[in-house]
């Protein structure tokens, strides 16, 4: 059968090959600015990373001696905290969305291409500003910074880091105006908003979230600004200002930002569960719809973070929301369990950081549940606890989900596949480092140890060393997946246009695609997750007599297989 | 083609091929671990020292339950599958065309909605019980300033030490005692007894802090500009650490309770809650001493001084090490033997001038290595503390003392 990994005659497929330098000036190619957003993310996660790792050598023990002071342990969080969702988890969800999105409607690009560069380019100064602020005593009242810590106490980096985040915020606004324009107005014929991929829907959800909810940080931001450098007192209470509308107006977007955060990464859960179960998503429309849920009831749920300071009267209707957005949430979970049921599981690199995705995330989950309940979440408010239940959310949520993401469209983005042995030493490594790193910080949260401290009671010290132990592990994991990175892009192996045999449309083209991204119109698989049909199989088949093989086809789906189909 | 479509070589759906004493088996040790789990709730939390905490606690265990059983399900269904449903080595075909289940779907978004439900309800119910105030004779002032607590205890002609009349006090003392404003005095730790209700009215001088005692669990922010207020019945004599929770600066991590053991007696330091065992006791051994130092102020500067700082009215010891009142804080100058040092530290200052800079305008003068990050007690400075005249003099004539 070597007729199969012939191409076509009469379809000319030009691979795309682009050089670094390419990728380091204006484009308005969605596929190079979703590549910049990814490139740059990453280069956020090694920094938010180094500064996690000195908060853990600095936590080794219960008194301060690693870092100069104080102050500059508060400001280590700071930048961590800021710059992992700032710099990280939100562009690097946005270099998904730019990268696949056009390609899962079949389109040639986003709607507004120069837009979409425009969107990227606030990024990097946004990034160098945070930084200055090293130069002007930088940012320390936590990635929160509440009033009147951040206004009347701290230093000129508080100024760089609102303006910072400004910029940031535009960027998101623009890129999710973007979306919605482009899902709304650029679906192929045949894919109506119920037969888009999972992760597109999961784009559409977050991008109104990011529209509704980061005018309001920007609004909260300038106030803050204001208060700094004009001499206002919105959040002067000497002169008539209030310390809680900061609190109120800042958590209207940072809530909401949690989805911004983890929603694409359950539509990229989604893709590479089902893929790799080689079977439909379980209640495709419940896991379409839930998001639109989440996104609803995730306005409506802000001062949960407010239990402690917020007028006792006003706290349990949050709780009641809180509470409520538990149930969508719980949706997904057993959709996805429901996925995997009964299908046949190829345990790939992408797969194991999904599943890993959904043990993890559901212990946030629950963690959730409880902090939701305000008498319990009184007791463990600002402490390790709440530590604990967002990296498990933000961490074993998105960060996983960025993994899997990264293992799964490796090969559509660089036409290379990544080394299966060291994307599974890096699962190993990650499973362990994070469940170790994050797990019993409940239990030293519970027993007493706030968060956003560098001197703490010596009886957590056992706990801290095993946190930091962990964490270095953790740390050391990351450095798998970029060595796993270089070695593919120097010696990795050709993917083929489909290595999982996926139906979403962005395998219907060749890896990577061409500049324009397909050859002709292509014709969308009328379900994106119709695994188990014949038609499915024979458009599998077909894709793979047009764009050809991967390089190694016998490694993605077996030797046997490959046999058996030459006899 | 002799292509091997092979579509389903399974049923259609792994459910049903699991039999009934499986799943009867799965849902009691989802149950039992979950009833399991939930015993670990002593081990988890500190110990109980409030009524509000055996209420907490027992919500907690509560959702503990709940929690662990569900996770117990995803995770027992999760190992199930990917054991279950591996794909053997070079299997190309699928998995079964399922899309969905109504029924399935309808049953795992009620259960979770009545879940929910209940579990707010219950917190509902635990939330109402703790913030139901009885009639309070017992209300304590919490001041939280970067970076110590200050306690003020209020002195009513009703609460006047009974050998004590109001003909013994000086001039100013009695009428501070009868105004409208009445006496107060202050202390760094927060007194009581057990099985009483006591209501702590707070408030910050400078940033927010949150007042947070893990063993009463209970928490509450002070927010700059508004006066907030929290109650606890505590239930067990003992000491308590007391710890801030929001973030207030470089210090935010000492202004928590400390203690440190000399000659083998534990010597408590900072913010500590003391449940003294009955009222009785609480008036002996606290009360009644400390409104004795406040009705009778010694006349001695000096001495002044001395209690002024040991109230704990001014934050200085969680940042200076200072032996005689057991400051041991590690962020600011150490200020044993500064009676000495004084003198020589900047040229043309006295000692009294340099300890006067040091404390109206901390940024003018810094000792080498230690950072301008002390706050200013000035009424220039737009920050609230203000130190008044005649206590700076008592201080400074204190720490002039200080010579070893």
């Amino acid at each position: 059968m070597a007729t199969i990994s012939r191409p076509l005659p009469g379809l000319d497929l030009k691979p795309r090959s682009l050089r670094v330098s390419d990728y380091l000036r204006w484009s308005v190619d969605h596929k190079i600015i979703g590549v910049q957003y990814m490139a740059l993310a990453i280069f956020g996660f090694i920094i938010g990373g180094t500064l996690a790792m000195l908060i853990r050598w600095e936590l080794l023990t219960p008194a301060l001696d690693v870092m100069a002071d104080g102050q500059a342990y508060n400001q280590l969080f700071t930048m961590h905290g800021s710059v992992m969702i700032f710099a990280w988890i939100i562009p690097m969800m946005a270099g998904f969305g730019n990268y696949l999105v056009p390609l899962m409607l079949g389109a040639k690009d986003m709607a507004f291409p120069w837009l979409n560069a425009f969107a990227f380019w606030l990024l990097p100064p946004s990034l160098l500003l945070m930084f200055m602020g090293y130069f002007a005593g930088q940012a320390e009242a936590g990635w929160t910074s509440y009033p009147p810590l951040s206004t009347l106490y701290s230093m000129d980096g508080q100024t760089l880091w609102a303006l910072a985040l400004h910029l940031a915020g535009i960027s998101s606004i623009l890129g999710a105006i973007n979306f919605i324009v482009t899902i709304k107005n650029m679906r192929p014929e045949g894919m109506g908003y119920f037969q888009m991929p999972l992760f597109v829907w999961a784009v559409l959800a977050t991008s109104i979230i990011i529209v509704m909810a980061t005018p309001f940080l920007a609004g909260a931001l300038t106030l803050l600004i204001l208060d700094r450098v004009a001499g206002t007192a919105f959040f002067d209470p000497a002169r008539g200002g209030d310390v809680l509308v900061w609190q109120n107006v800042f958590w209207f977007y940072s809530h909401p930002a949690v989805y911004i955060m983890v929603l694409p990464g359950f539509g990229m859960l989604s893709e590479v569960l089902s893929v790799n179960a080689r079977k439909p998503v379980f209640g495709y429309r419940a896991i379409a719809l839930s998001s639109m849920g989440i996104a609803l009831i995730g306005f409506t749920v802000w001062a949960h973070h407010m239990f402690t300071s917020l007028q006792p009267q006003l706290r349990i209707p949050f709780m009641i929301t809180s509470m409520i957005i538990a149930v969508p949430t719980g949706i997904k979970i057993f959709s996805w369990l429901g996925t995997i049921w009964g299908g046949k599981i190829h345990f790939r690199s992408a797969m194991l950081f999904g599943l890993g995705f959904l043990s993890m995330f559901v212990i946030g989950g629950i963690s959730g549940v409880m902090v939701a309940s305000v008498p319990f979440d009184i007791h463990v408010h600002d402490t390790y606890f709440v530590v604990s239940h967002f990296h498990f959310v933000l961490y074993g949520g998105s960060v996983f989900a960025i993994y899997a993401g990264i293992y799964h469209w490796w090969p559509k983005i660089t036409g290379r596949m990544l080394d299966e042995r060291l994307g599974k030493l890096h699962f190993v490594l990650t499973y362990i480092g994070f469940f170790f790193t994050f797990f019993p910080q409940h239990f030293v949260g519970m027993l007493g140890m706030p968060r956003r401290v560098a001197v703490y009671a010596p009886e957590f010290q056992d706990w801290n060393v095993v946190i930091s132990l962990a964490a270095f592990l953790l740390g050391i994991s990351t450095f798998v997946l970029l060595y796993a990175m270089i070695v593919s892009l120097v010696r990795g192996k050709r993917a083929g246009a489909n290595p999982w045999r996926a139906l979403t449309l962005e395998w219907a083209t060749t890896s990577p695609p061409p500049a324009s991204n397909f050859y002709g119109d292509p014709v969308p698989f009328k379900d994106p997750y119709g695994y188990g049909t014949e038609a499915a199989f024979y458009y599998l088949e077909d894709l793979e007599r047009r764009y050809g093989k991967p390089e190694d086809a016998a490694a993605p789906v077996g030797k046997a297989a490959s046999q058996a189909a030459g006899d | 083609m002799g292509v091997n479509v092979n579509l389903n070589n399974r049923q259609p759906s792994g459910g049903q091929s699991l039999s009934i004493v499986w799943i009867i088996a799965g849902v009691l040790g989802i149950i039992f671990g979950g009833l399991l789990i939930g015993a670990l709730t002593p081990a988890l939390l500190p110990v109980q020292g409030s009524a509000e905490s055996q209420q907490v606690d027992a919500l907690f265990r509560f959702m503990l339950v709940i929690g662990g059983a569900i996770f117990l399900l995803v995770i027992g269904v999760l190992i199930y599958a990917v054991a279950a449903f591996r794909a053997k080595p070079g299997d190309r075909a699928d998995g079964p065309p399922i899309h969905g289940n109504t029924t399935l779907e309808l049953v795992w978004t009620i259960i979770p909605a009545i879940i929910v439900v209940i579990l707010t309800i219950y917190s509902y119910q635990v939330w109402i019980s703790i913030r139901t105030i009885q009639p309070l004779n017992h209300d304590v002032e919490v001041v939280g300033q970067r970076f110590a607590w200050t306690f003020n205890y209020d002195i009513t002609p009703e609460t006047l030490p009974a050998d004590i009349s109001a003909a013994q006090l000086d001039e100013t003392v009695l009428a501070s005692l009868n105004s409208d404003e009445g006496l107060q005095f202050s202390h760094p730790q927060l007194h009581t007894w057990v099985g009483e209700q006591v209501e702590l009215k707070m408030r910050t001088e400078d940033v927010n802090h949150a007042f947070w005692i893990p063993d009463m669990r209970i928490k509450q922010d002070l927010l700059s500009g508004r006066e907030t207020s929290i109650t606890f019945t505590p239930i067990k004599a003992g000491v308590y650490r007391i710890v801030c929770a929001e973030l207030c600066g470089a210090g935010h991590g000492n202004m928590a309770g400390t203690s440190a053991e000399i000659d083998g007696e534990v010597d408590l330091r900072g913010a500590w809650l003391v449940v003294h065992e009955d009222e009785q006791t609480y008036l002996r051994e606290f009360y009644e001493p400390e409104a004795q130092k406040a009705l009778f102020p010694p006349e001695d500067p000096v001495e002044r001084g001395r209690q002024l700082l040991a109230s704990g009215s001014y934050p200085c010891g969680t940042c200076h090490i200072l032996t005689d009142l057991n400051w041991n804080g590690n962020i600011g100058p150490n200020l044993n033997n500064i009676g000495t040092r004084a003198a020589s530290r900047v040229g043309g200052q006295t000692a009294e001038q340099y300890l006067q800079n040091s404390i109206r305008n901390p940024g003018a003068y810094l000792v080498p290595g230690f950072g301008n990050l002390m706050t200013q007690f000035n009424d220039e400075s737009g920050e609230p503390n203000y130190m008044p005249e005649e206590d700076l003099s008592a201080i400074i004539a204190y720490l002039l003392t200080q010579t070893q």
